[in-house]
Parts: C-alpha cells; sequence; structure tokens
C-alpha cells in the first residue's frame, strides 16, 4: 500500500513532470502567460514557507519580489538598444537624459546624482546576484529586528506592509535613478552564457520552470531537515521552543531570508519574462494577492500554494476573457475565494490531503466481513 | 552526593511588592524536590526565576558550577535546566512523534540543523520516552487532539527527551483525574535517581505519592524544609499555611 508521503512526492513529480512537457502543447502567446504564472507559483511558494511553515504571515512580500525585480531591470534597462546609443562611453537609460542635472556630462557615472549606483549594473551577473542578495539583507535586517524583539502575529503583518509602502514611494520619488511612477520600461533580453532569453522562446519558458522546479524540490528539502521541524515547532508555541533551548529568532530570521530570497528571484524571472519593472510590485494589493492565491492553494503546502497561485491566474485570465463573463469575471474570482475560506479553510492542497487520507484508510482496511456487516448494520 | 541547583538568597520585587524574598536552596544530585504553598507563595516566581523568565533583583542561582542568574530562556535551557508549565505547552499541529524528534534534535544551531532525521542516540530514546509517558499509540496523533492528560504526558516526554540535568515542574496534576495523576506520580517516580527534578504541587495525594523533601514556601520565603512527617507536625506550617485543621 503507498503511504502517504509516497503520495505527496508523486503529486510534486506530476506537478514538475506537467510544467516541463507544458511546451510541447502550447504555443508561444500562451507560453509566455503560464510562464509569468510560474512565476507567481514561486511567490505562493515563498508565502507558503513564511506563512505556512515559519507562522510569520507577511503582507509585504511584494518588497522582495519589487527589489529582485527592480535589480534585474536595472541591468536589462542599461542592455536595451536605446540605452546603447546614447553617444556616451556607457550606457545611459533615456529617462536620465530627461532628469539630467543642468550640464551634467551624459555618462552613467555622473548624469545626474544617483547615476552612478547603476554603473556595476553593466555587468547583469551583477543585476542577478543583487537581485538575490538585496531581499536577503533587507529581510535579514528587518527580521533580526523584529524577532530579537519578538514580534510576532498581526504586528509583524502590520510593520511589513506599512514597510512595503514606504519602500514603494522612495522607488517613486527617486525619480531620477528610478524613472519614479513609470518603472522600468523598454528592457532589453537577458543573455546568459550566450543564449538570449527573449521571453516568447521556450528556453524562457524552461528557464523559468526550472527554477520553480527547483526551488520547489530545494524548498521541500529544507522544511524536511531538523531545522525545519523546529521551524514549525517555534511557529506552535515560541516559548515552548525557548524552553527546549532554540534560539528563536535565528530560525526565523532565517526561513524569513529564504523566502526573501525566493520572492526575489521570483521578482527578477518576472523581469525577464514581462520586461518591465513599476512600482505597482510594491502595491499593497498585489502583497494581498500573494496571500490570497497561498490560502486557496493551501498555506500549509509549498506545492498547494504554488497550485493555487498558477490556478487562479490561470482561471483570471480564462475568465476575464469570456464573452459572458467580461462583466463579471471579478466577482467568479471573489466567489471562489468565498467558497474556499468558507468550504476549504485549508485550501485545495488541505482538502486533496484528506482525500488521500480517507482513500488510504479505505485501502489499508483489512477487516473481517462479520465485523464490517455488524457495523453497517449499525450504521443504518 | 553533590548539589546540581544552588539558589542564594535569590529575591524580585515588581513594584516594590517582593514575590520571592531571599530564598536559599540546595537541590542534591538525583533528589525529588517537592515546593509547597498556598497560591501567592511565589512557587511559580521561583522556577520563573530559576528559568530565566523572570530576571531577578538580587541574589544567585547556580547549576552545578556555572552561574546562570538571569541569563536567556535558551541559554540556560542549553546549560542543563528544563521547564514544564502550569499550562500544559506542547508543539499543537505537529504529531507526537514529531514533537519528541523536535525536543531530541539537541543542537541549538539553524545551520547545524540542516540535516535530515535524529541523531542515532536520540532515535533509540525517543522510543522509550514514548513507552514511559504511555504514548506509544498515539505516536501519530496530532498533539493538538490529544487529551488533557495526555498532553501533560507530552510535555513531560519532551522534557525526559531534552535530557537535562535539572527539571522543573509546575503542577504536573493540575486538572487530571485521580487515575491519571496516579499514572503522572508513576512517571516521575521513574525519573527519580536519574533525573533531579523539582516539582510545584497542590495534590496533597500527589505530594504523599512522590515526595521524599518538601520546601514549603510562604509569601516569598522558605518557611520550611524537611520530609512528609517533619512538615506535617511542624507548628510554624500548620499556623501560616495549613490552619489549625492540619494536612487534609
Amino acid at each position: 500500500m503507498p503511504g502517504k508521503r509516497t503520495l505527496d512526492y508523486a503529486a510534486y513529480a506530476a506537478f514538475i513532470g506537467l510544467i516541463l512537457c507544458a511546451p510541447l502543447v502550447l504555443e508561444e502567446f500562451w507560453l509566455n502567460r503560464i510562464a509569468k504564472f510560474l512565476v507567481y507559483g514561486l511567490l505562493g511558494v515563498a508565502i507558503a514557507l513564511s506563512w505556512g511553515y515559519a507562522g510569520i504571515l507577511n503582507l509585504g512580500q511584494g518588497l522582495f519580489f519589487g527589489l529582485g525585480a527592480y535589480m534585474m531591470a536595472m541591468s536589462l534597462k542599461l542592455a536595451s538598444p536605446t540605452s546603447l546609443q546614447q553617444g556616451s562611453a556607457t550606457p545611459v537609460p533615456d529617462f536620465m537624459l530627461w532628469n539630467a542635472e543642468p550640464g551634467a556630462k551624459t555618462d552613467l557615472c555622473c548624469i545626474n546624482h544617483g547615476s552612478f549606483l547603476w554603473t556595476p549594473f553593466q555587468n547583469p551577473w551583477f543585476g542577478i546576484a543583487m537581485g538575490v542578495l538585496v531581499p536577503v539583507l533587507v529581510a535579514t535586517l528587518i527580521g533580526w529586528v523584529m524577532f530579537r524583539k519578538r514580534i510576532s502575529g498581526v504586528f509583524v503583518s502590520i510593520i511589513m506592509l506599512a514597510l512595503v509602502l514606504l519602500v514603494r514611494l522612495v522607488v517613486i520619488d527617486a525619480q531620477p535613478v528610478t524613472n519614479g511612477f513609470n518603472g522600468l520600461t523598454d528592457l532589453g533580453n537577458l543573455v546568459v552564457f550566450g543564449v538570449e532569453l527573449d521571453p516568447y522562446e521556450v528556453v524562457t519558458y524552461y528557464v523559468v520552470a526550472g527554477a520553480l522546479a527547483l526551488a520547489l524540490i530545494a524548498t521541500r528539502m529544507l522544511v524536511e531537515t531538523r531545522a525545519g521541524l523546529i521551524l514549525q515547532a517555534i511557529r506552535d508555541d515560541q516559548n515552548r521552543a525557548r524552553y527546549l533551548g532554540f534560539d528563536v529568532p535565528l530560525y526565523q530570521v532565517f526561513f524569513f531570508a529564504v523566502s526573501a530570497a525566493i520572492a526575489g528571484v521570483a521578482g527578477m524571472l518576472y523581469v525577464v519574462v514581462a520586461q518591465f519593472a513599476s512600482p505597482t510590485f510594491m502595491d499593497l494589493s498585489f502583497s494581498i494577492t500573494m496571500v490570497v492565491w497561498a490560502a486557496v492553494g493551501g498555506r500549509a503546502s509549498l506545492l498547494g500554494a504554488c497550485i493555487g497561485a498558477i490556478g487562479i491566474n490561470i482561471i483570471e485570465a480564462r475568465a476575464s476573457e469570456t464573452q459572458a463573463l467580461v462583466q463579471a469575471w471579478r466577482a467568479v474570482i471573489g466567489l471562489i475565494f468565498v467558497l474556499v475560506v468558507l468550504y476549504l479553510p485549508r485550501g485545495v492542497a488541505g482538502f486533496a490531503s484528506d482525500a488521500a487520507d480517507a482513500v488510504l484508510s479505505r485501502l489499508g482496511r483489512k477487516r473481517p466481513p462479520a465485523a464490517q456487516s455488524a457495523e453497517e448494520r449499525v450504521a443504518s | 552526593m553533590s548539589a546540581v541547583l544552588t539558589v542564594d538568597g535569590l529575591s524580585v520585587s515588581f513594584a516594590g511588592f517582593k514575590a520571592v524574598d531571599g530564598v536559599s536552596l540546595i537541590i542534591e544530585e538525583g533528589e525529588l524536590r517537592v515546593l509547597l504553598g498556598a497560591n501567592g507563595a511565589g512557587k511559580t516566581t521561583l522556577m520563573d526565576l530559576i528559568s530565566g523568565k523572570t530576571k531577578s533583583t538580587q541574589g544567585r542561582v547556580h547549576l552545578r558550577d556555572t552561574d546562570i542568574t538571569n541569563w536567556e530562556e535558551p541559554a540556560i535551557a542549553r546549560a542543563g535546566i528544563g521547564r514544564k508549565f502550569q499550562i500544559p505547552s506542547v508543539f499543537r499541529e505537529l504529531t507526537v512523534r514529531r514533537n519528541l524528534e523536535v525536543a531530541g534534535c539537541g543542537k541549538p544551531g539553524v545551520l547545524a540543523n540542516l540535516r535530515f532525521g535524529l541523531p542515532r542516540a536520540a532515535r533509540r530514546r525517543l522510543d522509550e520516552v514514548l513507552h514511559l509517558t504511555g504514548l506509544s499509540d498515539e505516536a501519530q496523533t496530532v498533539a493538538g487532539t490529544l487529551s488533557h492528560g495526555q498532553t501533560q504526558w507530552l510535555e513531560l516526554g519532551l522534557l525526559v527527551m531534552q535530557d537535562p540535568k535539572l527539571l522543573l515542574l509546575d503542577e504536573p496534576t493540575a486538572g487530571m483525574t485521580a487515575a491519571e495523576t496516579l499514572r503522572t506520580a508513576d512517571i516521575i517516580k521513574s525519573l527519580r535517581g536519574s533525573h533531579t527534578v523539582i516539582v510545584v504541587e497542590h495534590d496533597m495525594a500527589f505530594v504523599r505519592e512522590i515526595a521524599q523533601r518538601i520546601t514549603v514556601m510562604h509569601l516569598g520565603q522558605v518557611l520550611a524544609e524537611g520530609d512528609m512527617a517533619s512538615i506535617e507536625s511542624d507548628p510554624r506550617v500548620r499556623a501560616a499555611y495549613l490552619g489549625s485543621k492540619g494536612i487534609h
């Protein structure tokens, strides 16, 4: 008889198989779309790790997504043909010309006060490294302050919520460096190891799908370690864990940072696929939407939250393009949320897990027919 | 015999009120000490001071030769003190077995625990602890669904798994039926000798069952210390705590 764990791993294998085989049946337009949704799936994994496993409901996950996105977009902006054709030694983004200091030389070093920050981003690898490092550093710093002070629950949510709005404001305000409200558009394609990642090419899809598969497997392995177990123990009862000798903040900070890293990678891949970065990534609504995806998919399950994110986005895309639902598709999505919260409090993954339990226990039942029929008689 | 825990003139005051006032105790290796006293006598506060939950304003606490006065809770736990709370606290969403695995992880750091499975010695002990606490059949049960008594036993099991030098048990039989209380007494008695234990308890039947040495506290101070018989006949204890009717 197959165990619960075997089924669980089979679900991971099936999902990863599915996303890797998708290019065989989908045409380019949908492939690019699904790639975007897979990026959202990454965000689902990040949320499930911090909310489901660590018990930290982060209402500002968009901060890490946004930081990752901007780091990547800065490199890609410098790689765009427009930036390369400004007639200077270094590529200069078009918006910096409009925001140039009077009389400044058209060069990345000094066209305006903040432009020198862009200089190292001429190397795409620097952008890629920063896309992970910056979210991790920010998460470690905030996490350290919050968790050392034993701040938890709704207060963490509020702090993160305020923080993402604050950073969004700063990004919009720093017009000369970030192009403010307009975000970074007109980006070049990322070229790694001589391969150009055109958003509408299959190779780009595979990079995204591969990253998601890797993140799913690695995160799952991480929570299966003793550290992952202790993290769940801390979620259930911080105090008990403390009196067993564990440094609770260390665990919280570590996994908070891992979650931020995944969100940062998601942000980078989103820029590669969608070819823009915008302050809207740090809108409150986006951060909350991510949490809703995870809640629908099942926050206690990495795969569940991931599928939740992808599934909702596919339904959303389909519904909004169906003639009959053009007016009503938002209501359809809202109805799905309400139904899930009312009837599937542990999300789709919780439902699947219960169903698997029921099937397994039916398979495992080995009782003499007499006893069974006696029970049935009682039941009827 | 050597002292495992030495408490020397320990005091704490909350806004002028001395909850614990100059308490001195010496707990010997392998001893099972019962702390007795009316509500507000300072028993739980004394445990809070020893385990680091509350910081003392005066006095020292030594675990063997280490001065652990006012350390952080995890540091005190790692030094070798395990604490069971009055309201049982276990990891409610994890199974009984996983609860015990957490307590058996041994190393405190994140990076040291980035590996699969328990150390071999801990795995062997886990089955013993399941047996000791009578939870062998519940190993795969989620802790949140255990009965009150079983939850108390699981928390005791966590402490045994943690394997500290000294166990502080705060009312381990609170809210238990008579049968459950007896079983708890059995578990605690089986720890005697191999572990050093301090128990806070109100239930006199239970105290009679397990006690070797008793320390009676009153208004934050140690009133008397001795075996059951000498405590029962001590006039100061009768006057201050038990009233004229004696222990019932």
